[in-house]
């Protein structure tokens, strides 16, 4: 029986695993694209073998430095601002593992910088290099707010810890922490829950941010975030890219006259892209934004799933069909009906992987049978409704940006736990573990 | 992990739900609220309905209301069944007002191209009809037409009007829409749907004095219930007045010391760079004080001094927000000239451009006395806050574009720090910035590095792009919406208006009667009149120059 709290990853060790300096130089070109057309406000500091005490000293005098030395440094700046433009609202510390995830990082990153200014310390762990030694690289941003505005400057810290200091992350960080200030640990990629290095990062944090469409394994990923929740707070960029067509789904029943179907829906189905084969497949740059690796195409439909179940208190009952090529059926037990839940992947090009394409809730009222829809393109949404057998309502709206920076962005506001999301988790594992073949889904 | 088989019947696991609320039967405003939208960002959605636009054909239709319903569409705030209705003289096809109001949110709206996908799912809920204001027959049609709507779309009965026509034409609207039948609001049904309900957009001014404002409100209140009408101010759509409320009553460290104890005095300013822009004729027989203090200046206050609500909820904070009216401190007709200073613009250079006297203006009488600035002195006789003195300006063409409040606190009861030959130091001052770049400052002493005890006033600014940099929707979008779901927190109630009026009329009483003060003349892209300065030094006070 193989242990399932076991890490799913070594920090530092993804597979296929590069040669480690190799490996660091490729992260480290990447990561050097931060800040591409952007003013910088200060010189940027770099150095090589220093020590995480120098660089400590170097972020308290980054704002002393006299207005004539940065005059020299960047004829852009405008100096009489920077009293004034230095912003901070959070601490953001994102682990880089790999040069795919440095790439993914430096797009939302700099996404991120106007809308939500924070000192972020980028970490990139190198176990296999012989020595302890860290690198450091710190350089002020500044941006103008797209719509105008006054200009917001942030730091970025790039450290590179090598060797035995790679498993005492947080060590290396805290100190560069600003105090009082919310902190949060971005992991990219499937989180290494249960191994040393991660826990300690997450100890000092007030909220892990993952996307669980990222996970290698998805139950055993949904189980061990539900797991932690206890100590600190979890989001969730999938749950966030659910925002829109949960919001969608929850209009149809503020209209009072359509609100009396809701206990008595008995079908659902969640349709998610799966990319132009018709199966789940990983995907990882396209476009301007770099697509997420979906490892886990189920994430987004098991959630929502999740969501309703918890919302309307739906119990798991029995498995129709256990999941196979990325399509399941259960059998839930509503209040008043059974709830036939259908989970399908459809071969779509525009959208990533997991994306929900298609909703459909069906219900049996009091006066005959409903069914609300959901549509879904990659910028739009078609919803109907049809109920009664007469009336059939439809219309288009615009599906908000979903970009990585945009979600994560959404997820920053967000103040420690966010119990709908909790609950909705733990249903979506429970859901999960009944689909799965073979797997009796006890907790 | 375990390796079980999935048994393939009946298993019920309780803890599926476990977290899933008690579904709540109400808190007696609403039945059985959708379990849908806990934790979801929004509270609600409007029910489905027809909004019909009055005087459809003018600017604010082309320049405001298109562009933000558009973006309400866009944003997916309006459900399916939403139809527009425009009203008015002009001869024009359902096609041709489609095409007006695409080429208004081409123009102004704040997403920009448009969607094409979106704006035709909305242009099949548009129409126009055609008619005059006073021809009972024509609203008799528009009812007709309404009610297929209904039926076609499913619009539920639903409807909102939008008086987008000069407040003269309120009174006879409002009568042809009563005669019309059009004004009727359902009742609950026994099932917590609603039989269609009614309600009314106006847009201010609202009156013109105090008999003109009670002499409107009857008139629409004989048709409509008070719970039906939407008096818009704008103004109150922008964040200000939630931003407001959240710094007094949700942060301990505020509320404390919001009072007469703490507080030495109050500065509300809103201050504009403008001048008339083209708006001579309506200025003129206007003025700053019916323009702005009668309604911006006087919320502002309200909401700076109110007491904390029961609930954040639409009639505790009206509630609220009278009190405060209500405990003014009536002016006597003598009282004017020692606490009212009116001010006229002169030529002068804003922003770096010479402006033209405002009598100098179209449209503006040559001998015009009307004013373009008011400073005043406003006494609230309440527990909380006897004593404190609230200075209240208005300008046009005044040196920079802000409107913030600013409040000054007491001086330390010691002056542990003084020196002989060194100035006193300068008391606190909290800064609540409205526009442009809306934010909180505050103002304290702290000891110069160095040598010797000096001591300078220093700045503590927080600034809300600095923070939340996010796009702020438009205050029409903010308001719609809450018409249409029915919150009327953002709206003035007929009471607070009357009640404003009333505190102006001595002052306007005083100045038609030639008392009151001279009119002072003040050049463009200055403070004011020095006469606005000797109102605060006569009290040992100075304006802060925001």
């Amino acid at each position: 029986m193989t242990n399932p709290d076991a890490p799913q990853q070594q920090p530092g060790k993804p597979q296929p695993v590069a040669d480690g300096a190799e490996r660091e130089q490729a992260v480290h070109r990447r990561l050097m694209r931060f800040g591409e057309g952007e003013t910088l406000a200060t010189p940027v500091w770099e150095q090589r073998g220093t020590t995480v005490r120098a660089v400590e000293a170097q972020l308290m005098t980054l704002w002393h430095v006299p207005v004539r030395q940065l005059i020299q440094g960047d004829e852009s700046v405008d100096t009489t601002e920077l009293a004034h433009a230095r912003a901070s609202v959070l601490n953001l510390i994102v682990t880089v593992l790999d040069e795919s995830a440095a790439e993914r990082v430096v797009k939302t990153m700099m996404g991120l910088g106007a809308r939500h200014p924070s000192r972020a310390i980028v970490l990139v762990a190198n176990h296999e290099a012989s020595g302890d030694s860290v690198d450091a690289r710190i350089s002020v941003h500044c941006q103008t707010p797209t719509g105008g505005g006054e200009r917001v400057c942030y730091e970025q810290v790039i450290l590179t810890v090598r060797g035995e200091a790679a498993s005492h992350l947080a060590g290396v960080v805290a100190p560069l922490l600003i105090h009082d200030l919310p902190t949060l640990v971005w992991w990219p990629g499937a989180p290494p829950i249960g191994h040393p290095v991660f826990e300690q990062l997450v100890g000092i944090a007030d909220r892990l941010i993952v996307d669980s469409s990222d996970f290698g394994d998805l139950l055993v990923g949904f189980r061990r975030l539900g797991s932690l929740r206890r100590r600190t707070g979890v989001g969730d960029l999938s749950w966030e890219r659910l925002g829109p067509l949960q919001e969608l789904t929850a209009q149809f029943f503020d209209t009072p006259r359509f609100r009396r179907y809701l206990p008595n829906l008995n079908r659902l189905l969640i349709r998610y892209a799966a990319g132009p084969q018709g199966r789940p497949e990983h995907v990882v740059a396209s476009g301007d934004d770099v697509a997420p690796g979906v490892a886990s195409p189920l994430s987004q439909a098991m959630l929502y799933a999740g969501w309703l179940a918890t919302r309307l208190g739906w119990k798991r009952y029995r498995t129709i069909q256990p999941l196979t090529d990325g399509a399941a059926r259960l059998r839930l037990e509503g209040r008043y009906e059974m709830v036939d839940l259908i989970i399908e992947p459809q071969p779509v090009e525009q959208l990533p992987p997991g994306e929900l394409v298609q909703l459909r809730l069906r219900s049996l009222g009091e006066t005959g049978a409903a069914e609300f829809i959901i549509d879904r393109d990659a910028r739009q949404a078609t919803v109907a409704t049809n109920a009664d057998g007469m009336t059939a309502s439809l219309r288009r709206t615009a599906v908000p940006e979903d970009t990585e920076s945009h979600l994560l962005s959404q997820q920053l506001v967000v103040e420690s736990h966010e119990l709908v999301y909790e609950a909705a988790l733990r249903a979506a594992a429970i859901l999960l573990a009944s689909a799965q073949p073979g797997d009796s889904g006890t907790e | 992990m375990t390796t079980r088989a999935t048994p393939a019947t009946s298993v019920t696991e309780p803890d599926i739900s476990a977290d899933a609320r008690p579904q709540r039967d109400g808190n007696g405003q609403r039945p059985s609220p959708n379990p849908l939208r806990e934790g979801l960002r929004l509270d609600r959605m409007p029910e489905p309905c027809t909004m019909i636009i009055i005087g459809a054909t003018g600017d604010l239709t082309l320049r405001k209301l298109g562009p933000a319903l558009y973006n309400l569409m866009l944003g997916g705030f309006l459900p399916g069944e939403f139809s527009v209705v425009g009203f008015a003289r002009r001869e024009m096809t359902d096609d041709q007002f489609r095409d007006h109001l695409l080429e208004g949110i081409n123009e102004y709206s704040r997403n920009r191209p448009v969607n094409a996908a979106v704006w035709d799912s909305f242009a099949q809920g548009v129409a126009y009809h055609r008619g005059e204001f006073h021809d009972p027959a024509a609203y008799q049609e528009l009812a007709k037409r309404l009610d297929r709507l209904d039926r076609d779309r499913g619009t539920s009965g639903n409807r909102l009007f939008y008086l987008a026509v000069p407040p003269t034409l309120y009174p006879e609207i409002v009568k042809q829409l009563g005669a019309a039948g059009l004004t009727a609001s359902g009742e609950e049904r026994p099932e917590g749907t609603k039989r269609g309900w009614s309600r009314v957009i106006v847009e201010k001014p609202f009156g013109f004095d105090l008999v003109s404002a009670g002499k409107l409100n009857r008139e629409i209140n004989q048709v409509f219930d008070e719970s039906q009408v939407y008096r818009i101010d704008h103004y109150l759509g922008k964040e200000t007045v939630q931003n407001l409320a959240v710094f007094r009553f949700g942060n301990g460290l505020f509320e404390p010391i919001w009072n007469r104890r703490y507080i030495d005095s109050v500065q509300i300013t809103v201050a504009e760079t403008v001048g008339v822009e083209g708006r001579g004729e309506f200025y003129d027989q206007t003025g700053a004080l019916r323009d702005i203090v009668q309604n911006h200046g006087l919320q502002l206050l309200t909401v700076f001094a109110m007491e904390p609500p029961v609930e954040f909820k639409a009639q505790d904070l009206r509630d609220e927000k009278v009190k405060v009216l209500r405990a003014v401190k009536p002016m006597t007709r003598s009282d004017v000239a020692a606490n009212v200073v009116r001010g006229q613009y002169v030529s002068g250079w804003v922003e770096g451009e010479k402006v033209h006297a405002y009598r100098d203006e179209p449209e503006v009488a040559p001998d015009s006395q009307t004013e373009t600035f008011v400073a005043m002195k406003v006494a609230i006789d309440s527990w909380r806050w006897a004593g404190v003195p609230f200075y209240i300006r208005t300008g046009k063409t005044l040196a920079t574009r802000a409107t913030e409040i600013s409040v000054q606190f007491k001086r330390a009861p010691l002056a542990l720090f003084a020196r002989a030959g060194t100035p006193a130091i300068d008391p606190n001052i909290l800064a609540i910035r409205i526009q442009p770049d809306e934010g909180i400052l505050l103002r304290f002493g702290a000891k110069v590095p160095g040598q010797g005890l000096q001591i300078r006033s220093v700045n503590m600014d927080f600034r809300y792009g600095s923070s939340f940099a996010v796009d702020s929707p438009d205050a029409y979008e903010t308001l719609l919406l809450d018409a249409m779901i029915g919150d009327p927190s953002l709206f003035t109630r007929g009471d607070e208006v009357e009640r404003a009026w009333e505190i102006l009329e001595p002052v306007l009483k005083a100045w038609a009667g030639g008392e009151g003060g001279a009119l002072h003349f003040y050049a463009g892209g200055t403070w004011g009149p020095p006469a606005a300065d000797e109102l605060l030094e006569r009290d040992g006070r100075q304006w802060r120059r925001p």
